[in-house]
């Protein structure tokens, strides 16, 4: 689903070079530093910043020549803040994922409306529909963003840093909900993450910024604790 | 379901409300006009008659100018604040009006006859606020804190103010005039004929906000976000520049600098709508906008035969202290 081919990446100078990948289906981890470059990794993904050199295609496409109307129908990103608006309810919120997919006037279709229901019913929080954003908590935040990146139905999902701020068992839930996503929606998820135990939990692949040689690896399920360290942070 | 009936029951209120405050509007001034004087100014004009006369050439320009300005200023102000994320923005706290009235100043101190016309007069206050809307525009990619591009807009306005005294110390007794008349401003000095070409810009902006609905939208989660979701972010906020300098523009050149309603009539409207949600919104805005400027107007005509109170003086009264209320609540 997403491909890279010597892709060096970063703002106006390269500060990180990539193995070439090839992943599919199912949730990756970004582990890495402080300023690794997990966002901008993220970023490139999503196409917010433009690629230093290489390639990095999604289904076979360059994302660079991918149109801004498109692109948002192949992959979603949920940030690592939410914004911060009076009166928006989470309906609101979460429609604002249909907007790849409406007409010109951003008018609701059926189609639009289920996509919403479905995306909270998954997310278990159609409870929260009428809310406003503002009165969440930040666990309920971040299942309100990944429910508003389901209605995009996209192929791929990039999460910025989704488990910070939140307690333990939001972090646990937020992260079982993406394993669970990823695996019944057949989407290619890729979040970053400073909770190295519940990343080693959840059994899924890695993709860790080397601090030394300043490349990101592709490590298979299974590696432990202290080689995951090793590699990261020392 | 719930929501969005309180919201069509609003609606509905308002609808029904302003046709009534407007005719009430049309009644309250001082000389008395019955409502077969209005019919037949209409569809059977005597242009001997007097009630004739000030109903067609006084009270319907005057009322219609009234919808304009505060319709057309709320949208404006709703258009900014969105696409600034920053809902203490509006056309008058940005210096959109200075750009209006510093193109009007300079032109009509040029003397050059067409600049002095009504055509060019719309003209330069269009360019003026389109220009100082670019400006804006060119800042507000540079400042990160909502606060500073307030000040910015403040600066903006203190800057062309005293530009604007330059050129008038530097002309004659008739420029003068002109411009001072003008920069009075009131919704009286709209003539029948004008009409047309105002109702026109008026029309074009309605229908452009209707236009940008969907990235409206988008835009209220910031730039970044609206562009994730598919948002041409560069063209729609040239859209919207060009949307909020032509109606601000048109408003200030035919009744001077209005403030404050652009900026409180939107917040006024969240506040009672609770949504995000740019279809409502806009026509929120554009009838609580017309009703707010109308009972204004409709106030002033009330105590005129004790003083005379500008249109801007008053919705400075009214609209101020509602912006400070607006900030406190918000730092709570």
């Amino acid at each position: 689903m997403i491909q890279t081919q010597g892709l060096h990446i970063g703002y106006s100078e390269s500060i990180l070079s990539m193995d070439d990948l090839h992943l599919s289906n199912g949730v990756h981890i970004l582990i890495g530093r402080n300023g690794s470059g997990k966002s901008t990794f993220l970023k490139t993904l999503a196409g917010q910043i433009p690629k230093i050199m290489g390639s990095i295609k999604i289904q076979n496409n360059e994302v660079s020549a991918i149109s801004i109307e498109e692109l948002p129908k192949i992959i979603s990103f949920v940030s690592s803040q939410f914004p911060i608006v009076e009166f928006l309810r989470v309906s609101e919120f979460v429609g604002l994922g249909r907007n790849p997919h409406t007409n010109f006037f951003g008018k609701k279709t059926n189609k639009d409306i289920e996509a919403i229901d479905k995306a909270l019913e998954t997310l278990g929080i159609s409870y929260l529909r009428d809310r406003f954003t503002l009165e969440l908590s930040d666990g309920e935040k971040q299942l309100v963003s990944i429910a508003k990146a389901l209605t995009q139905e996209t192929a791929i999902i990039a999460l910025d840093e989704p488990t910070a701020f939140l307690d333990y068992s939001n972090k646990k839930l937020v992260l079982g909900k993406l394993v669970a996503i990823g695996q019944e929606f057949n989407k290619c998820i890729l979040l970053s993450s400073h909770d190295l135990d519940l990343s080693l939990d959840v059994n899924c692949p890695f993709l860790v910024i080397d601090d030394t040689s300043k490349t990101i690896r592709f490590i298979e399920p299974g590696i432990s604790k202290s080689e995951l360290i090793k590699i990261a942070f020392d | 379901m719930n929501i969005s009936k309180r919201q069509n029951a609003l609606l509905l209120a308002l609808l029904i409300c302003l046709p009534i405050i407007a005719l009430i509007h049309l009644f309250v001034g001082q000389i008395d006009i019955s409502f077969t004087d209005y019919f037949d100014s209409i569809f059977n004009f005597d242009d001997r008659n007097a009630s004739h006369l000030i109903s067609r050439e006084l009270r319907i320009p005057r009322m219609t100018m009234a919808v304009i300005a505060g319709a057309g200023l709320s949208i404006a102000g709703l258009l900014m604040q969105t696409l600034f994320n920053n809902p203490l923005a509006g056309p008058y706290v940005l210096g959109i009006n200075s750009g209006a009235s510093l193109f009007v100043a300079l032109t009509i101190m040029t003397g050059i006859p067409f600049f002095t016309s009504d055509l060019g007069i719309v003209t330069n206050a269009l360019i003026g606020a389109f220009l100082f809307g670019l400006i804006i525009l060119f800042f507000s990619t540079m400042v990160r804190m909502q606060i500073s591009l307030l000040l910015i807009g403040l600066m903006l306005g203190s800057f062309t103010s005293a530009l604007v005294s330059l050129a008038q110390t530097a002309s004659d007794a008739q420029e003068l005039k002109i411009f001072t008349m003008w920069a009075l401003g009131s919704l009286q000095k709209v003539e029948l004929h004008q009409l047309p070409l105002i109702l026109a810009c008026f029309g074009a902006s309605i229908l452009g906000a209707f236009l940008v609905v969907k990235p409206l939208n988008a835009l209220v989660l910031g730039d970044k976000e609206a562009r994730l979701l598919g948002t041409n972010i560069k063209r729609v906020r040239l859209v919207i520049i060009l949307i909020t300098a032509i109606i601000t523009g048109v408003v200030t050149a035919f009744c001077g600098p209005i403030a404050f309603v652009g900026l409180a009539v939107p917040n006024l409207v969240r506040i009672l709508f609770k949504t995000q949600s740019h279809a409502i919104l806009i026509i929120a805005s554009i009838l609580i906008g017309a009703m707010f400027i109308l009972l204004c107007d409709i106030a002033i005509q009330l105590i005129e035969p004790h003083f005379i109170m500008p249109i801007n003086a008053l919705t400075s009264i009214i609209g101020a202290p509602f912006v400070i209320l607006l900030v406190l609540r918000r730092l709570k």
